[in-house]
């Protein structure tokens, strides 16, 4: 079978599984108490604006009908409307992605920059001083909760030391205080992200807005990719000592190669399978936004504007939010098969 | 042209296992000539494979070569190192185990190389077959491309992390370069791979078992090794194919005229291909000689034994004759101070409580046997009771038991 044949099957089966998400996103809307206008309106609503809100969402209809309108909808890319926020959902969603785009790659480049090395020495200097330092640096990421780390890099960096994360023109007087967050409070608007950086350099060849992004998401990539990096590196570490004593790479080292090459040639690209896969699923979770780190630093992705959704029962806007995630979540592992076969040629895509 | 390439003597490797130390090589003696195939023949557990990764220095935690001298005759090996390691030196022979690390590693693949036994899992299964045969060759091109040296360099060739991680972006920085490719190509040709060019881009699982070990055999011809080590190279193959691998390797070897020390288990094989041989059990060289020593006027009951227990043709219908009794224990506190092969042997007599040293036995003059028979005969007047060495285990089972118990 071909990748494009294969891509068409996952494809075709991940249209299933959104179509069980939108199902059971429906259901749980039409199944919890409450009248679903009075939910979208809150409680301060009056009679009136409620019987628009019937009429213009279709919760007069029948509720097979109602199913029916909102796959329609949503087919044509319509996520429908928050009445609390009176905007779009669409808007409302994308206009969050790539911040949580950025924090999440953030996230992953560090622990793959740091995981992976670690590991491999690690495992290639077992029972040895750097071993010992790996494993317990894994040990502590693991069981360090992701909100009080975040919190003591807020604490300790931030108010104790004051580490030079200020003179932020896009930030309020809270972030030049703490050296934290990416929203200007007053006006609401977001600073300058990734693309954004990128572009002032090609455009004035200003480094400053890519500095200045640099400095605000650094402190959050670590607090979300702690946990991250201490599992890549425990994955590597076990991944590579199964490998090493493997006939392989005895023939390998017969061969005279370079230890650098056996290392990570040879042994790594036959540990990467099982951190491909985890490293695809994280990015799935990361993906939906790091609800805790965001909230802790205020960071613009859809991570808090889940939480403020989820705060004030927006339900059109939870609905958005969660369809979109399980749609990343559904593209990232297509993507992880397919890499499959480009690391082990034994996995044909069948 | 009798010349000695490989000289060993005392050898002995050591594995320290959580059961206790584990004698796999005592006190080995052994000499392989320039140009010859050399069999070492014996049992699952007798050292063989030891002795080979010995060679190769690929003894790994928690094994380690304990005591001897692996001297390999090699005139600019020995000039480069005379200065820095005379203790080494000797004539033009060095001890590789007086080396640094660095200068033993580097003659991996031009000095010394190995096929392994199962050739399905000796390969990469995620880089193609070309990609792993180029590599070996470029070894060999960035060793020989200093001009200082040729094979007398004691350093193994270097690769930086930098340049692996370069190397994803700058074609140039690969280690693998066009012409090695080429290469592995006239080499999968030369033992007999068809279509070479397009079998290189294939990966190990898309090769038959046979195939596959050719190619590993083109692998380790890729450095113009002096000394190829063949550690039971047909044992995982097809008997049709078996006999196509040999075929392939005796070629190379009247056409290079490189030396071969061919391990197996199997005495058809060694009598096909050897030269001389060595007869290894629990860890020792029992007898050796050349093939009609070993063959015809073997002394060693156990050579004996080995022979009685291979079918023949010819005589169809006898029963084969096995080795009574089991592999010993080769843990040192189980091992005492006798022939290992006593409690086995059917010509056991009270001698053979003591070590036997290595006698000269009857035939060429490389022949020896570590064994009383060779310079007197079997007298039954002597001979041990049957029941000798079972008073013996069952006292050293209580021994361990009791051991345990603590």
């Amino acid at each position: 079978m071909s990748m494009g044949k294969f891509l068409f099957r996952r494809t075709l089966q991940g249209v299933f599984v959104i179509w069980g998400v939108v199902t059971a996103l429906f259901g749980m809307r039409a199944v919890s108490p409450g009248d679903p206008a009075t939910l979208m309106l809150g409680q301060g609503a009056t009679r009136n604006l409620i019987e628009r809100v019937r009429e213009e969402e279709g919760l007069n209809e029948p509720i097979y009908v109602q199913y029916f309108d909102y796959v329609t909808d949503l087919l044509q890319g319509d996520l429908g409307y928050s009445w609390r926020s009176e905007r779009e959902v669409e808007a409302m969603v994308i206009e969050r992605i790539p911040a949580t785009i950025e924090l999440a790659v953030a996230a992953t480049v560090i622990a793959i920059l740091i995981a992976i090395p670690l590991g491999v020495i690690s495992a290639t200097r077992r029972d040895q001083p750097a071993d010992y330092g790996a494993t317990l640096f894994s040990l502590l990421g693991i069981s360090t909760p992701n909100f009080w780390l975040g919190l003591m890099l807020v604490l300790v960096l931030g108010v104790w030391y004051g580490i030079p994360y200020p003179s932020l023109g896009i930030s309020s007087d809270l972030s030049v205080r703490f050296g934290i967050g990416f929203i200007d409070l007053p006006t609401g608007r977001r600073g300058a992200g990734f693309v954004e950086g990128l572009m002032a350099i090609v455009r004035d060849g200003s480094f400053d807005e890519l500095l200045t992004w640099l400095r605000h998401v650094t402190l959050p990539a670590i607090t979300l990719g702690t946990y991250f990096t201490a599992l890549i590196t425990r994955l590597t570490r076990s991944g590579m000592i199964d490998e090493i004593g493997k006939a392989y790479v005895t023939a390998t080292e017969a061969k005279g190669l370079p230890g650098v090459l056996i290392r990570y040639k040879h042994v790594l690209r036959n540990t990467m399978i099982p951190i491909v896969t985890v490293l695809g699923l994280q990015m799935g979770t990361l993906m939906g936004g790091a609800v805790i780190t965001e909230t802790v630093f205020n960071w613009p992705g859809l991570g808090l504007r889940l939480i403020d959704a989820l705060s004030i029962r927006d339900w059109p806007l939870m609905q958005g939010i969660i369809l979109f995630v399980a749609l990343m979540f559904v593209v990232i592992n297509i993507v992880v098969d397919a890499l499959y076969t480009y690391l082990d040629p034994r996995v044909s895509v069948e | 042209m009798s010349e000695e390439i490989l000289r060993i003597s005392d050898l002995s490797a050591r594995f320290f296992t959580n059961e206790g130390q584990v004698n796999a090589v005592s006190n080995l003696d052994l000499t392989v000539e320039r140009g010859e195939v050399f069999g070492i023949v014996g049992e699952s557990g007798s050292g063989k494979s030891v002795t080979a990764l010995s060679i190769m220095d690929l003894i790994d935690s928690p094994g380690e070569i304990t005591d001897g001298r692996i001297e390999y005759r090699n005139a600019d090996l020995a000039e480069a190192v005379a200065d820095t390691h005379p203790e080494a030196v000797d004539g033009e022979f060095v001890d590789l185990l007086s080396i640094p690390e660095d200068a033993r590693k580097s003659l991996r693949g031009s000095s010394f190389s190995m096929i392994f036994q199962d050739p399905m899992s000796s390969f990469n299964p995620s880089l193609t077959v070309g990609e792993q045969i180029a590599e070996a060759v470029e070894v060999q091109r960035r060793a020989t491309a200093n001009p200082r040296s040729t094979k007398a360099r004691t350093k193994s060739v270097e690769y930086s992390l930098s340049s692996l991680v370069l190397s994803t972006v700058l074609p140039s920085r690969r280690f693998v370069t066009e012409a090695g490719r080429k290469r592995a190509v006239e080499l999968l040709d030369m033992v007999g791979i068809p279509d070479p060019a397009q079998r290189t881009d294939e990966y190990p699982h898309e090769y038959s078992g046979g195939m596959l070990q050719r190619a590993m055999i083109a692998q380790a011809l890729a450095g113009e090794p002096d000394v190829l080590i063949a550690d039971e190279p047909t044992t995982a193959l097809d008997v049709t194919i078996q006999a196509q691998v040999l075929d392939i390797l005796r070629d190379l070897q009247e056409e290079t005229g490189m030396t071969i020390v061919l391990i197996t288990h199997n005495l058809g094989v060694i009598a096909r291909m050897c030269d001389r041989v060595g007869v290894m059990y629990a860890g020792e060289v029992v007898e050796r000689g050349t093939l009609g020593d070993i063959f015809q006027r073997q002394v060693h009951p156990y050579t004996a034994g080995l022979l009685g227990s291979i079918p023949d043709i010819e005589s169809v219908g006898g029963r084969l004759e096995p080795i009574e009794g089991n592999v010993p224990s080769l843990l040192d506190h189980e091992m005492g101070d006798r022939c290992y092969f006593a409690d086995r042997c059917p010509k056991a007599m009270e001698e053979c409580l003591d070590k036997p040293p290595d006698i000269s036995a009857e035939g060429s003059e490389d022949h020896v046997a570590k064994c009383v028979l060779a310079d007197h005969p079997y007298d039954p007047a002597r001979a041990l009771p049957d029941d000798h060495f079972e008073e013996l285990t069952v006292g050293q089972g209580t021994a361990g038991e009791v051991a345990d118990d603590d």
